[in-house]
C-alpha cells in the first residue's frame, strides 16, 4: 500500500451470475486502500472484468454488498441525481474494447462528453481538453472520428476521456490488451505515473511481466471465479503451484538435445516464474 | 500438448492428399457476397473522402455549419420552385461556382451528381418524353399506332429537361452541404431545425457504428472466403451461412449497445443529455445566410417574371 491505511473501496462477498444462471463472481471481498494500486489476476472468464463493473456501479451484485468513499453502492442510490454526479465523477473506468467506450464522432466531443454531463461550464470544458490531450499527445487527433484512429490511439482516447474528470478511482478492464509494444509501454509508465500522483488504480490483467512495476497488491481470482489468494505480486509471482492453479502460467515442455523436460511458462517472461 | 492431449495422425500428415496447385481453367465468378465487401470497403472510402474534402480550406469549409444548412435549404427550395431551364441551369452553374470557390474539383463533382441523375429521375423522365404520355408536336416520330403518331413531344423533352435540370441543382446543393461539412457537424445543426438533441445524438452513434459493424461484416466475410474450398456452391449453403452471419451480427450489435450504455453511464449520463454549446455565429456567417436567402427569394421572384 502506498499512503494511509484509509479504505476507499470495500465489497464484502460479492456474487453475480450472468442472466442469473452463468455464474461470474462468487463471493469475492475485497478492500482497496486510498492511492493502492490493485491488480486483479485471473484467466479468461475468471470475473475480473464484472468485479470492475460491480466496483464502478455499472452492475450490481446478488449477494453481497459493496461500498465506496464510504458510502453503500446500489442500484436505488445511484438513481439519485446527486450520489450518481458525485459518484461517477469520482470514478473512472477505461473499458477492455474501446470501440465500446470512443462513441462520440469526434475526438473532441469523446474527451468533452463527461464533464458536460456533469455541468462543468464550457470554458473550463475546454481548457480541460485542451489540457489532456496534450498530456497524453494526441491534440493532432482531436477533429478525427473514431474509425480513423488506430488501436493505440483509440486507446489514448479512452483514457483521456476519463482523465478528463479528474477521478480518484481509476478501474483499467485489461489496460495493455492489443496495443502495441511501445502503446504498451507508454500505458504502463501513465499508469505508474497516475498512481505517484495519488490516484487509487485497480485495473484487471493475466499479463505477469509488468505486475512488480504497477501494481502494490494483486488479489488472484480462480477460474470457478473465487478468490484465490491476495499478496504483493513479489510473493504472489514467487508461488509456481498458485500460479498454475489461476491458470496464469502453464507447464511448459520441450527438448534440450535428447532430454524432454518441462518447467512453469509465462508472457513475456520465459521462466522467471519458476 | 498439455494433459495427455495427442495430435490426431491425419493432422500431422503432410499435404500429399491436397489437390494439385495447378491452374485448371475454369474460373468461378465472384458471388454477391463478395461484390457486397467491395461495396463496403467504398462506403469508408467514400466516407474517409469526404471528411478530407471538408477539413479543406475553402468557401464553404469556413462557414458554420447551421449556416450552411439554412442557407442550401432555402436553395433547395427555390429549385423546387423555379419552372424555367436557363433559371435552373443559371443555378446549375452557381453550384459550379461554389464547388471550385470550395476546392472540390469540377469533374469529380458533376460526375458524381450526374450518377445519381438516372437513379433519380430516369424513371420520371423516360416515359414522359412520348407522345402518349406528354401529348403535343412530335419532334422525333418514332412511328405510327392505331393511325396516330408516336415519338418524343417537345412539350414531354421540355419537361424531361426541367426535371432533370432540376434534380441536377438539387443534388449539387446537397453534396456541396454534406462535401463541406464533417458529418458530426452536419448532424449537430440539425438541432437548429428543432431536432431532439437525443435524436442527434443516436443519429451520430449510429453513423460511427456503422463503420464498427462494416468491419465485423467484412472480417466475417473474409473468414468465411478463406475457407471456402468447393468448387460447386449449394444456395441452401449460402443462405444458412447468411442467416448465421446476420444472427451473429445481430448479438454481436446487441452486446455492443450494452456496453455503449454503461460506457455512458459511467461518465456520467443520466438520461438527461448535456450537449456542447455552439460557436458564436460571426458577421460572415451573417452575411452568408443573408445573401443565400436574399438569392433564393430572388430566383424565385425572377422566375415568376418570367412567366409560365
Amino acid at each position: 500500500m502506498r499512503s494511509g491505511s484509509e479504505s476507499l473501496l470495500i465489497g464484502e462477498g460479492l456474487s453475480y451470475a450472468y442472466l442469473e444462471r452463468f455464474p461470474a463472481l462468487e463471493k469475492v471481498s475485497l478492500e482497496v486502500s486510498r492511492g493502492e494500486r490493485l491488480a486483479l489476476l485471473g484467466a479468461n472468464g475468471c470475473g475480473k472484468s464484472t468485479l470492475l463493473k460491480i466496483l464502478a456501479g455499472l452492475i450490481f451484485p446478488d449477494h453481497g454488498s459493496y461500498r465506496a468513499f464510504g458510502e453503500e453502492v446500489s442500484a436505488e442510490r445511484l438513481e439519485d441525481e446527486q450520489f450518481s454526479a458525485a459518484f461517477r465523477t469520482r470514478v473512472g473506468f477505461v473499458f477492455q474494447n474501446t470501440d465500446a467506450q470512443v462513441f462520440s464522432p469526434t475526438v473532441r466531443e469523446e474527451i468533452a462528453f463527461g464533464p458536460l454531463q456533469l455541468g462543468l461550464a464550457p470554458a473550463e470544458i475546454e481548457g480541460r481538453v485542451a489540457e489532456v490531450t496534450q498530456m497524453l499527445e494526441i491534440g493532432d487527433l482531436i477533429e478525427r472520428a473514431p474509425y480513423q484512429l488506430s488501436a493505440g490511439q483509440k486507446k489514448r482516447v479512452a483514457i483521456a476521456s476519463v482523465l478528463v474528470m479528474s477521478p480518484e478511482l481509476l478501474l483499467f478492464d485489461e489496460p495493455t490488451a492489443g496495443l502495441d509494444p511501445r502503446s504498451r509501454g507508454w500505458l504502463l509508465e501513465l499508469i505508474d505515473e497516475l498512481g505517484r500522483a495519488g490516484k487509487t488504480i485497480v485495473f484487471a490483467t493475466h499479463e505477469l511481466a509488468e505486475l512488480e512495476w504497477i501494481a502494490d497488491r494483486c488479489l488472484v481470482l480462480s477460474e470457478d471465479h473465487r478468490p484465490l489468494a491476495e499478496g504483493a505480486p513479489a510473493e504472489l509471482l514467487a508461488d509456481r503451484e498458485l500460479l498454475l492453479r489461476a491458470n496464469l502460467i502453464h507447464e511448459h515442455a520441450h527438448r534440450h538435445g535428447a532430454v524432454l523436460h518441462s518447467h512453469p511458462h509465462e508472457r513475456g517472461h520465459h521462466g522467471r516464474a519458476g | 500438448m498439455t494433459d495427455g492431449a495427442s495430435t490426431p495422425g491425419w493432422l500431422l500428415a503432410g499435404a500429399e492428399d491436397a489437390p494439385p496447385l495447378l491452374c485448371s481453367g475454369k474460373r468461378r465468378r465472384g458471388g454477391a457476397i463478395e461484390k457486397t465487401v467491395g461495396g463496403l470497403a467504398r462506403l469508408i472510402r467514400e466516407a474517409l473522402v469526404s471528411e478530407e474534402i471538408a477539413a479543406r480550406r475553402g468557401l464553404l469549409q469556413r462557414l458554420d455549419a447551421r449556416v450552411k444548412l439554412i442557407g442550401m435549404l432555402g436553395l433547395l427550395i427555390a429549385t423546387g420552385l423555379v419552372r424555367h431551364i436557363p433559371v435552373l441551369l443559371g443555378l446549375y452553374a452557381l453550384t459550379l461556382v461554389l464547388a471550385a470557390a470550395s476546392r472540390i474539383g469540377l469533374g469529380w463533382f458533376a460526375k458524381r451528381v450526374w450518377f445519381f441523375i438516372p437513379l433519380f429521375s430516369g424513371v420520371i423522365v423516360a416515359p414522359a418524353m412520348f407522345s402518349f404520355i406528354t401529348p403535343g408536336e412530335v419532334v422525333l416520330p418514332l412511328g405510327h399506332w392505331f393511325g396516330h403518331e408516336v415519338g418524343l413531344t417537345r412539350q414531354g423533352l421540355t419537361s424531361a429537361a426541367l426535371i432533370v435540370c432540376r434534380v441536377a441543382s438539387s443534388i449539387s446543393l446537397v453534396l456541396l452541404l454534406t462535401l463541406t461539412t464533417s458529418w458530426s457537424r452536419l448532424l449537430a445543426s440539425l438541432r437548429t431545425l428543432f431536432v431532439p438533441r437525443l435524436l442527434v445524438l443516436v443519429l451520430g452513434m449510429a453513423y460511427r457504428y456503422l463503420f464498427v459493424l462494416l468491419d465485423s461484416v467484412t472480417e466475417m466475410v473474409t473468414a468465411r472466403r478463406a475457407r471456402t474450398v468447393a468448387a460447386k456452391r449449394s444456395r441452401r449453403g449460402e443462405r444458412a451461412i447468411a442467416s448465421f452471419s446476420g444472427g451473429a451480427l445481430f448479438g454481436k450489435a446487441h452486446a455492443l449497445s450494452e456496453e455503449v450504455h454503461q460506457a455512458m453511464l459511467a461518465r456520467g449520463f443520466s438520461g438527461e443529455l448535456r450537449m456542447s454549446e455552439w460557436p458564436r455565429i460571426r458577421a460572415i456567417d451573417v452575411i452568408s445566410v443573408l445573401t443565400c436567402l436574399a438569392l433564393a427569394i430572388l430566383v424565385v421572384g425572377g422566375d415568376r417574371a418570367l412567366g409560365l
